[in-house]
């Protein structure tokens, strides 16, 4: 009766309660927008800004064509490509674990893969040099058994410096692929099961399409992050890997160049927007459709 | 038999959810697993379906034990609660899966997947994605993949819980008409003692873990083995009594009561089973051997009959459900005092352990 | 314009804090005390020799706490300035990052009244940068590996891979290396400069498959020593001083050194000009810097600072005249010329494999 009056008009609107919790929403992330807004998009418009001070789009002739630069942006790439599998593939049995394990085992994963977030990354690193160098822990351990006559090259090399990038950002890796994988209905794996398919089938069948959006997230941040790391590199990679944030650190802190900064920073923000874009065009619809 | 569980027990702990159970399932029947949630009816699927392994007994499919046997190796169909639906994969895809997993050749498979979704009354759907789906459309979906490869056994898991209540009951019956036009021999699982009734050739009442008593619907309803299973199934007066001389018993409050038959040596404690249906008041009470006055608590209309509660001075409470005529006026109001009675024959004596 | 503001703003503070409290008659020379000042300078283990020796002598003095710290860092010191608010009384400044400061008019001008220098080498006085101490980039080497005084003598030994074999380390920076590779290519020490960029990478090339870590943090080069990851190294003087201390098998080869000077400075509208003059006079103070340069091997440039240091220690600092006649000094003003285009040279040539 009186839905009907008020839809005539009769009775006067009430709040629709679910347009009323979505300005609360709304009200609620403000805050949060605001801050993204001061300390990320003004600083973004500023970095382009300064890029372009001179009026001339000279500093982006040379980010972008003088082969240094773009040799440099090209490792970066190839290693953040490198890192980005390696934690894929180390991540996935973590967080499929993660999955089904205990408690305890829930706390004791969660403990080690946070680990290195607790520690500075100097601290990290240094850590890594004494484990890794010729006669680190690794290579004494090893020779110690009889498994190897002459240290492993571990240190000061392109593997020292994925070692060290994968340990930090393995996490970035896993939690994504985590929540995908526990969004998952127990169900569909006993499903697929009960319906004929051996347990690498449905995993590759069910488990992993519907974990895209997972994967993708954790390489998307891994991939990102990863081509900002500076230190890491410069004190793993022993000055024989180059990495494009030293560069601009460089740049930045020695020379004060920072409409050259600014410009190869944009450089590299651009090409990552390209590449993200790519790999959310590949993997975009079955992550729609696995929501 | 098409199924035989024997002497499964499964523990979890301290907690046992299956207490040693026995089962046959004939080829063709459906049977129903009928008890409260906590009974162990999930954990007795999933011993079947191949997802738990019994601590100890066999799980029979056919000639084949398959106590140990994975899932993927038992051909057998099943419905989950949930559908559990494939939703990255469009129906087509969903209901072709377990003819995938048997390498069955592609064009055999898209007709097989045709004729299911024609069983189903879903032709057309081929392309739609679980998410772009009613409940019962995805209940369909869930069905045809668990038939199409013709499996041994199709299990049901309480499939139209999610269900409204019109929609349950067309898909009941649908999937009724299914499994006999199918003969698929089909063990359901259900916590709704009306569906069970409804759907089941035989119903395996259950109860802590185990089976109280399987039996025809009509059985298990007018003859319960157990007060659990008289309780549990369908609505019911229910006295406990002392077995007495020439075909009678003594209760508490109601005095000696005339049955059928003898109800035990006398002096036996009996429980006595009184549906509510089979009680008249007024004047349709006068002939009955039972007879006591009463008033009337509560009448509640229910459309085609009307249930009244009537309290017998000093004696249990009766149910009472009669037959009720648009025509008709109410046979009783709240508060008149009647006379309440039932034949002999219509007593049922359950024995006490 | 902006210093006549900065002035006026001097001007106004100190005002306010005369008419907030009346100075008293004996101190209208010197302006209010504050109850802190901020020295910025790098962390670590020199942050606590500052502590026991500057700071302290400065609070005995004056009463005023010092506040110290770090990391030292060009690109904020230069923020600082420009956006007016300046946090730091008296900042070091790195590496040769004291020209390009000067020359940017990111510092105020010494006060000679208070801060007294008639007593340092004409060299190194200037009207805006304090030359703190000196330090040195040497040639290191294991004493295990190179026994008897059969170590490399200078940086051509050091390029001679048949004669001292094994794994070395360099930073991984044009400064410094690129002169090392001129000395060896037989260049002499005062015809350094201008660098021959194109003629030290060549050189550099000869060395580079035996360089196998290019080290980026102080730290570095002695830790790899000490692991024996290398056998030789260049480095500062004062982190192969410290394993040295602790006794480690390293010593250090003065010839072809690369003598520095450290510095510091006062930012441009820091709001205690005055005491930042006076706490750069303590650390002129001759045993203070000795103190500094027993702990450190970074002595500074009192003429009587040697007056206080032991025999013992003579040795391992730069400045002493047996090892001061071996090194050349930087040639700070040719790197804030060309320093950026020294680099992009050196991370081509790095990236070149």
């Amino acid at each position: 009766m009186s839905s009907a009056r008020r839809e005539a008009g009769l009775l006067p609107a009430r709040p629709d309660p679910a347009r009323a919790r979505e300005r609360v929403l709304v009200g609620l992330a403000l805050p949060a927008l605001l801050l993204l807004g001061v300390v990320f998009v003004w600083p973004l418009l500023r970095l382009l800004s300064m890029s372009v001070a001179d009026g001339s789009l000279a500093q982006f002739e040379k980010a972008t064509l003088d082969e240094l630069y773009v040799a440099v942006l090209w490792d970066s790439m190839e290693i953040a490509a490198l890192v980005t599998v390696i934690c894929l593939a180390l991540a996935y049995p973590v967080a499929a674990w993660l999955v089904q394990a205990g408690r305890i085992g829930f706390l004791l994963g969660m403990f080690f893969l946070l680990l290195p977030f607790w520690t500075s990354v100097l601290v990290r690193t240094y850590a890594w040099m004494v484990l890794l160098g010729r006669n680190g822990v690794v290579n004494r351990t090893l020779r110690d058994w009889g498994w190897i006559e002459f240290p492993l090259p571990l240190l000061h090399n392109l593997t020292g410096v994925l070692i060290g990038i994968v340990h930090v950002m393995l996490p970035y890796m896993v939690f994504p692929i985590y929540a995908a994988l526990l969004r998952i209905d127990p169900d569909l794996q006993r499903a697929a099961e009960g319906l004929g398919a051996p347990a690498w089938r449905s995993f590759l069948r069910i488990i992993l399409p519907l974990s895209l959006p997972g994967v993708f997230a954790g390489c998307a941040l891994v991939f990102v992050i990863t081509l900002g790391f500076f230190i890491t590199p410069a004190l793993l990679g022993g000055g024989h890997v180059m990495m494009i944030a030293m560069l601009i650190e460089q740049q930045v802190r020695e020379f004060l160049d920072w409409p050259f900064a600014a410009a190869l920073a944009t450089v590299l923000l651009a090409a990552t927007l390209v590449i993200y874009a790519a790999l959310s065009r590949l993997t975009g619809g079955q992550g729609h459709a696995a929501r | 038999m098409d199924l035989t569980v024997r002497g499964a027990v499964k523990r979890f702990g301290a907690v046992t959810a299956l207490a040693g159970v026995d089962l046959d399932v004939a080829e063709g029947e459906l049977l129903t697993i009928l008890g409260p949630s906590g009974s162990g009816k999930t954990t007795l699927l999933k011993v079947v379906a191949g997802f738990e392994v019994p601590d100890e007994g066999s799980v029979q499919l056919g000639s084949v034990d398959v106590t140990l046997a994975p899932p993927r190796a038992r051909d057998v169909g099943m419905v989950f609660q949930n559908y559990a639906l494939f939703p990255h994969l469009t129906v087509a895809q969903n209901v072709a899966f377990p003819l995938e997993m048997r390498r069955v050749p592609k064009a055999e498979r898209q007709s097989r997947v045709a004729e299911a979704l024609a069983l189903v009354e879903l032709s057309g759907y081929e392309a739609r994605l679980p998410r772009q789906l009613s409940g019962g459309q995805q209940q369909r979906v869930a069905l045809a993949r668990s038939i199409v490869f013709n499996p041994r056994l199709l299990l049901l898991d309480e499939p139209f819980g999610a269900l409204d209540r019109k929609l349950r009951e067309a898909m009941q019956l649908e999937v009724r008409r299914l499994q006999r036009r199918l003969k698929l021999t089909t063990l359901f699982i259900t916590h709704d003692q009306e569906e069970a009734l409804i759907l089941s050739d035989r119903i395996a009442v259950m109860n802590a873990g185990r089976l109280e008593q399987v039996g025809t619907p009509s059985e298990v309803y007018a003859r319960p083995a157990t007060r659990f299973v008289a309780d549990f199934v369908g609505e019911s007066n229910l006295f406990d009594g002392i077995a007495g001389p020439d075909a009678t018993a003594e209760v508490p409050g109601l005095g000696r009561l005339f049955l059928a038959a003898q109800a035990g040596t006398p002096g036996a404690r009996v429980t006595l089973l009184l549906r509510p249906e089979a009680l008249r008041i007024g004047g349709a009470a006068d002939p009955l051997a039972n007879r006591a006055a009463g008033q009337v608590v509560e009448t509640v209309f229910l459309g085609l009959s009307v249930k009244l509660r009537i309290q017998p001075e000093g004696g249990p409470e009766l149910l009472v459900r009669l037959p009720l005529r648009p025509s008709e006026p109410p046979p009783a109001l709240e508060g008149e005092i009647v006379t309440v009675g039932f034949a002999p024959e219509d007593v049922h004596v359950i024995r006490q352990a | 314009m902006t210093s006549i503001r900065m002035t006026r703003r001097a001007a106004l503070a100190a005002g306010l804090g005369a008419a907030a409290l009346p100075a008293p008659a004996f101190a209208q020379s010197a302006p209010a005390k504050p109850d802190r000042i901020v020295v910025n300078a790098s962390g670590g283990a020199m942050a606590n020799l500052f502590r026991r020796t500057y700071n302290a002598e400065f609070e005995r003095r004056h009463g005023i706490r010092v506040v110290d710290t770090s990391p030292v860092d060009f690109g904020k010191l230069r923020a600082m300035v420009e956006s007016g608010n300046v946090e730091w009384t008296v900042t070091e400044l790195g590496g040769q990052d004291f020209v390009r400061a000067k020359q940017m008019n990111l510092l105020e001008p010494l006060d000679l009244s208070i801060l007294d220098l008639s007593r340092y080498p004409e060299a190194v006085r200037d009207t805006h940068v304090f030359p703190s101490s000196v330090y040195s980039t040497v040639l290191a080497y294991r004493t295990d590996v190179f026994r008897d005084g059969n170590h490399p003598k200078g940086w051509a030994e050091f390029w001679d891979v048949r004669r001292f074999p094994g794994p070395r380390s360099l930073r991984n920076h044009p400064v410094d290396n690129l002169e090392f590779a001129l000395l060896a290519d037989g260049v002499p020490m005062d015809k350094l400069y201008p660098i021959d960029i194109d003629r030290a990478l060549r050189k550099l090339t000869e060395i580079r498959p035996h360089v196998s870590v290019w080290w980026t943090t102080g730290q570095q080069p002695a830790q790899l020593l000490v692991d024996r990851e290398v056998v030789l190294a260049s480095g500062w003087n004062g982190r192969f001083y410290e394993l040295a201390q602790r006794g480690a098998p390293v010593a250090v080869e003065w010839q072809g050194g690369s003598a520095k000077q450290n510095a510091f400075g006062i930012p441009r509208g820091t709001r205690h000009a005055h005491w930042a003059n006076q706490f750069l006079q303590v650390m002129t103070e001759p045993r203070l810097q000795a103190v500094y340069a027993t702990e450190l091997a970074y002595p500074g440039l009192h003429p009587d600072t040697p007056n206080f240091v032991t025999d013992a220690v003579k040795p391992h600092l730069p400045t002493t005249p047996a090892n001061l006649e071996k090194q050349f000094w930087l040639g700070v003003d040719w790197w804030t010329e060309n320093g950026q285009r020294a680099q992009e040279a050196w991370n081509r040539w790095m990236l070149r494999r």
